[in-house]
């Protein structure tokens, strides 16, 4: 019984939740600007202040929210499909991205107000977008230690550790790739997918110039 | 797939060019080393290796259509040597495959499924690649299945990679402006209905159901639940190619019931439906264990209108050549002749276009041909060497003739290549006699 309550409360809430940010997103959508403060715009939605500060603390969360969801639900997702374990890394990025850009594609007006910040530019550096960081870059950290750990991706100390950043900046790319492309349904986007994982992977995987690197190592330790 | 085609067709494709349209000559100088390569004469010609190889290297570094083109262009002009073409069929398969990710996407984005869910068993890796897509297996209720998937963007990326294309082969080819134009424009017609798959699936359905009074011909079914704008699902033939069936050492009874087969399939399309499968090349026939002749991808096909089919058949009555007023009419009408000809190039271009409709309308002019018969084919390669050398024809400015020729003749061409290639003779019966009933 308090169980059951329990989650119809936590069902409430989340609906709440999803209210405030359906009503946020169509308020910027439509006036390309924040709401000139919580106060109004809990007003304009007939909410008290006090609900909308137990789920969230200002606007830019409500933004940043937006991302981690993107990313949490579609990676949920594709790790509950039964393929997912037999793919090599190479494809599990793959399929991410693609997954990743197809929802996007459904809020695509507003994931281009968030990237944008109301100018023509995709910002980078945007506040709402370390929420999508962070546990992007936790994921493809995880999935070189299990590319490496099934021999497909080449250990190279300290280049290694810099990986996340550069599949963030890749991610950085293709958003902004997807965000000025004109081809019907995005074929090109999902070109760019294909070509720039393909060459990341070509780099990083264990290719000619491990082995000969390892050789010589060998040669020189043993000759010297 | 597409893999021995190629052997024969650089040696047929100078008639192929010729008759393609109307002795259009690319007597560059690429074309002696070509011969000197194919004949081992040694040729006092100041051309090196270097040239032929920097050529292959700048045609298989292009992708998609553009590449296409350079190979169809390269063997309509019969520059490549043999050695060349054959390498060069094979680079079409160099495109990079799509990643198993992008095909579920791509049927995540038709069907709302994966092909994991749609099909009982679907091949993770591709099992033959085209230029423009994939071919995968799969399974569903016990049948089984060819499934294409094209790659995203081709159908966008035709005009720009036509464009990257123009100024490379107009160099290399040595072909005028007008005359490149002129084959462009019918060339991007047809890669663009290529990357329809729902016209292909139209098509495929249509010409199966026209021909299948013909016995010994099996068309795939397609399967219209699980195909869509790239995606294309048939049924899976199984079969033998060419080369592999050719390998078996098939009797001579037999090598001529599959030409047969093969050239009534054509002769039906061309003259009762005018509307063909323009893609004949040994890769698209499969020869099944049944005995039947498979006939897959109906990507290509060539519809003409009635009134230029008339017009361009009629040149083959029996006699017309005695009769110079309605020949000369016909080749005006068609644009063999040019309004802008003075009278010596019009004597020349009636002598020259009579000659080789004789020479490749020989086989209808009797009841059976034997294609086999390596004498033909010589006669053939020897009449385009002669007009090579024309300055007559080396000098034309215009493109000659029409461009729905273009793809008609590259049918004919292949369908003679195949039938040479089994060494078959046929039965040369045609429907194209109903053109001229009184002739008969």
């Amino acid at each position: 019984m308090a169980q059951a309550t329990a989650t119809a409360k936590k069902k409430t809430g989340n609906t709440t939740r999803q209210k405030i940010i359906k009503a946020y997103q169509r308020h910027v959508l439509r006036h390309g600007e924040n709401p000139s403060s919580v106060f109004a715009f809990c007003e304009d939605i007939k909410i008290e202040e006090a609900t909308f500060y137990k789920y969230f603390s200002g606007f830019e969360q409500i933004q940043g929210s937006f991302w981690r969801s993107l990313f949490e639900e579609n990676l949920d997702r594709l790790e509950n499909t039964p393929e997912w374990e037999e793919f090599a890394v190479r494809e599990k990025l793959l399929s991410f991205y693609f997954s990743f850009f197809e929802s996007l594609k459904q809020n695509r007006s507003y994931a281009l107000y968030s990237l944008q910040d109301g100018g023509r530019q995709l910002n980078p550096d945007r506040k709402e977008l370390e929420e999508l960081k962070k546990p992007y870059k936790r994921w493809i950290k995880a999935l070189m230690a299990e590319g490496r750990n099934k021999e497909e991706i080449a250990s190279r100390s300290r280049l290694s550790d810099q990986y996340d950043a550069l599949f963030w900046y890749q991610l950085l790319f293709l958003l902004d790739f997807w965000r000025k492309d004109g081809s019907t349904a995005f074929e090109r986007t999902d070109e760019a997918i294909e070509k720039a994982v393909n060459l990341a992977f070509d780099l990083i995987e264990k290719n000619a110039i491990d082995s000969a690197f390892d050789f010589g190592k060998f040669l020189f330790q043993n000759f010297r | 797939m597409k893999e021995q085609d190629r052997v024969y067709a650089s040696r047929f494709s100078r008639t192929g060019k010729f008759v393609s349209t109307g002795a259009k000559v690319g007597r560059n100088y690429l074309k002696h080393f070509s011969k000197k390569l194919v004949s081992g004469e040694d040729s006092r010609d100041e051309l090196n290796e270097r040239n032929a190889d920097d050529i292959y290297n700048a045609l298989s570094n292009l992708k998609g259509s553009a590449l296409k083109v350079a190979q169809m262009l390269s063997l309509d002009q019969g520059i490549l040597p043999q050695q060349y073409s054959e390498k060069f069929s094979q680079a079409q398969y160099s495109a990079p495959p799509l990643s198993y990710p992008l095909v579920v996407k791509t049927f995540q984005q038709y069907f709302d499924q994966s092909p994991r869910e749609l099909f009982d068993s679907f091949s993770q890796k591709s099992i033959a690649a085209a230029s423009i897509g994939q071919v995968h297996q799969a399974e569903k209720d016990g049948q089984k299945l060819a499934v294409k998937i094209q790659y995203p963007g081709v159908a966008n990326s035709i005009d720009s990679d036509l464009r990257i294309v123009q100024p490379m082969v107009k160099a290399m080819f040595d072909i005028s402006q007008s005359e490149l134009d002129h084959y462009l424009a019918e060339v991007k017609e047809r890669l663009l209905e290529e990357t329809e798959y729902e016209l292909e699936l139209e098509r495929g359905q249509k010409i199966a159901e026209e021909v299948s009074s013909l016995e010994g011909l099996k068309c795939p079914r397609y399967y219209p639940e699980y195909s869509a704008p790239r995606v294309l699902t048939m049924e899976w033939i199984d079969g033998l190619h060419l080369k592999e069936f050719l390998a078996t050492d098939p009797s001579q009874e037999e090598r001529n019931r599959v030409g047969q087969i093969i050239w009534d399939f054509y002769d039906l399309q061309i003259h009762a439906l005018q509307e063909v499968h323009a893609d004949p090349h040994p890769g698209n026939f499969l020869f099944m264990p049944d005995g039947n002749v498979g006939v897959i991808d109906f990507g290509c096909v060539k519809t003409f209108s009635k009134a230029f089919y008339e017009r361009y058949f009629t040149l083959m009555k029996p006699a017309l050549s005695d009769d110079r007023a309605e020949f000369n009419q016909l080749l005006r009408e068609l644009n063999f002749i040019l309004p802008s000809d003075n009278e010596e190039e019009v004597e020349h271009f009636q002598d020259v276009y009579s000659d080789v409709l004789e020479l490749l309308g020989r086989p209808f002019f009797s009841e059976k041909f034997d294609y086999a018969d390596d004498s033909y084919f010589e006669e053939v390669y020897g009449l385009s060497d002669v007009y090579q050398n024309d300055p007559l024809l080396r000098n034309a400015k215009a493109a000659r003739g029409p461009r729905d020729a273009i793809y008609l003749n590259r049918t004919y061409f292949g369908l003679y290549s195949i039938l040479h290639l089994l060494g078959a003779e046929v039965e040369t019966r045609s429907r194209v006699g109903e053109l001229f009933p009184q002739a008969s």
